[in-house]
């Protein structure tokens, strides 16, 4: 983009009405919990943004050519971390909430060195044995609670701000606040590995493995990255969601969460790294709420929109907007925001 | 089956269709292992090594059947191909500091430069799949010379191209052998064979059945045997 110069009136104004749309979105996002009045659906606003986070993680693995099932496992594994960490070591959630994400990680690291080697049907088996293995080692040993599970996890504590009272976790609102800030961070972090050479090679990849190869990108190792990160990202959620929720149960983190989480993705379009998990997830949240749809008959609705969406919608909703076209590469929405926020007027002489 | 490149040198390999041409370049890219026998290249054993590994040590290659990255654009495509060049740290790529975006610049220069050498300049930002055949061929040589090899395995380049293709690319890997790139060149096309190449290896069934210069190849009684078949006496 070209020094903004500054008597370019019309680049100016460009800039100005994009700074403008960012900001309004923002005031809207940070006023949303003050319109709506009921902290019911506060709670289904942080569960849309958590449900998109992690829609955003099966994303990140498909990109590389690889189907996981195990997207709910490490949402658990960051689950369980953040309650043993808060619960038998008395650590701050704070300091418990990257630790959730960092061990989540690890995990994933140990798990995806032999995961990731194989053939991409043998990976979706395998990550479908995982994602069964960890509800079962939840359930089994005592040390997780059992499939009772553990209860009574702290809240995060009051954040104390100089000249304010310190905010208290205690309505949903606060939660919701650090949901929004969860969000900010994920899609930056994720942004900067699609926009780097990072996100060039997973493209590369996606587009034909062997092609990527002859150039020299390590297949085993940008897949392994794109797994661990997203597997981290879905910890992170977890341990929010541990502290949010208060309690954890094995049968929470069990593969029909994961196919939900796929169904978010794919309703939204896995062509769009950032938008279509947050559309998908927030039509598969809200719209049943709005239609009133019972927990008995929302089987009904799931399976409904899966056969219309695969008959007549297999790339998502988004691909019903002529405007939002695929951008050429995951990164480059991002790209373009900050490529303007940066050319910004700068002082001469 | 045994044979040796030298620097700059464009080494022809012919043969019959299923003689083994591509075979012996996926062995050599580290696609399969070979049954038996060494690869050396530069004096080190590459045999076994990993693709990415073996094209990390100079050695690229085109692939028989047309494989570019085709959902995206042709500068995209090049610029993927710098994927090995980078000579900045990971974290300093992923805080996008000065010096990482300086040298995105740069590569994104090179990949420019790549484009406008191999005559693909005007159409930077198509994207693969709209490309002529001809002009898809010419990309994936394109995208095999940004890693910047030193030894370039060419597999059927001319397929498919009319004659105005064809000379182009022939001007084009002369160029390429110019830059110091040894060269081995499986075609069909004996005209450009005769004219590109310095030697020529001949095989059949997996086996070497003649080396040389053209001319003694083209005189070479087997190797007329094996295109055209034993005549019954």
């Amino acid at each position: 983009m070209a020094k903004l110069k500054r008597w370019d009136f019309k680049q100016i104004n460009r800039l100005h009405s994009k700074l403008l749309g960012l900001f309004i979105s923002f005031v809207a996002i940070a006023a949303l919990p003050l319109l709506v009045d009921s902290p019911y659906y506060v709670h289904l606003l942080i569960m849309v943004g958590m449900n998109s986070i992690l829609a955003m993680t099966f994303i990140l693995t498909l990109r590389t050519g690889f189907v996981s099932l195990a997207n709910a496992a490490f949402w658990g594994v960051g689950a369980y971390a953040l309650t043993l960490l808060v619960t038998r070591w008395d650590l701050s959630v704070w300091l418990a909430l990257p630790a959730s994400a960092v061990i989540t990680g690890i995990v994933a690291f140990l798990v995806g060195i032999i995961l990731v080697r194989n053939a991409g049907f043998a990976f979706l088996m395998l990550t479908a044995l995982l994602g069964m293995v960890t509800v079962l080692v939840f359930g089994t040993f005592d040390v997780f609670g059992g499939y009772v599970g553990i209860v009574n996890i702290p809240a995060p504590e009051p954040i104390k701000l100089p000249f304010l009272p310190p905010i208290e976790f205690i309505s949903k609102t606060p939660y919701y606040y650090l949901m929004v800030l969860l969000f900010i961070i994920v899609v930056a972090v994720l942004s900067t590995f699609y926009a780097a050479w990072s996100g060039r090679a997973w493209r590369a990849i996606d587009l034909s493995p062997h092609l990527a190869e002859s150039l020299g990108i390590n297949l085993f190792r940008y897949r392994l990255l794109a797994f661990v990160l997203a597997s981290a990202v879905a910890g992170l959620m977890g341990g929010f969601y541990a502290c949010y929720f208060g309690a954890v149960v094995p049968s929470t983190f069990d593969i029909f969460k994961t196919f939900y989480i796929h169904i978010y993705a794919i309703l939204g379009g896995i062509g769009f790294a950032f938008l279509g998990p947050v559309i998908g997830s927030f039509i598969f949240t809200l719209v049943p709420e709005v239609l009133r749809i019972t927990k008995e008959v929302e089987p009904i609705f799931t399976g409904l929109l899966l056969i219309l969406l695969v008959m007549f919608l297999p790339d998502g909703l988004l691909s019903l907007l002529s405007l939002s076209r695929r951008p050429s590469h995951p990164g480059e929405n991002m790209e373009r925001i900050v490529r303007w926020i940066k050319a910004s007027p700068r002082p001469r002489g | 089956m045994d044979l040796d490149v030298a620097e700059s040198e464009i080494l022809g390999l012919i043969g019959p269709n299923g003689a083994g041409k591509t075979t012996f370049f996926n062995v050599i890219n580290g696609f399969l292992p070979p049954a038996s026998g060494k690869v050396l290249f530069e004096g080190r054993d590459i045999t076994g090594l990993k693709a990415h590994k073996i094209a990390r040590l100079g050695v690229s290659r085109t692939f028989q059947a047309t494989t570019l990255f085709m959902k995206i654009s042709v500068l995209d495509n090049i610029f993927t191909g710098y994927h090995m060049s980078y000579k900045t740290s990971v974290w300093e790529r992923l805080l996008r500091t000065p010096s990482a975006l300086k040298e995105e610049e740069r590569l994104k220069q090179e990949a420019m430069e790549i484009q406008k050498f191999m005559g693909l300049g005007p159409l930077k930002d198509e994207v693969a799949e709209n490309l002529s055949h001809g002009h898809q061929r010419i990309l994936g040589v394109c995208l095999a010379l940004a890693t910047h090899p030193k030894l370039l395995l060419l597999d059927e380049p001319l397929t498919g191209m009319n004659p105005v293709e064809i000379q182009t690319m022939v001007g084009l890997i002369k160029q390429i052998r110019s830059r110091g790139i040894s060269i081995i060149l499986v075609e069909h096309d004996i005209k450009a064979v005769m004219s590109l190449c310095d030697r020529i290896v001949v095989l059949n069934y997996g086996r070497k059945i003649a080396e040389g210069l053209p001319e003694e190849i083209r005189k070479n009684k087997k190797v007329v045997e094996a295109y055209l078949g034993k005549e019954e006496s």
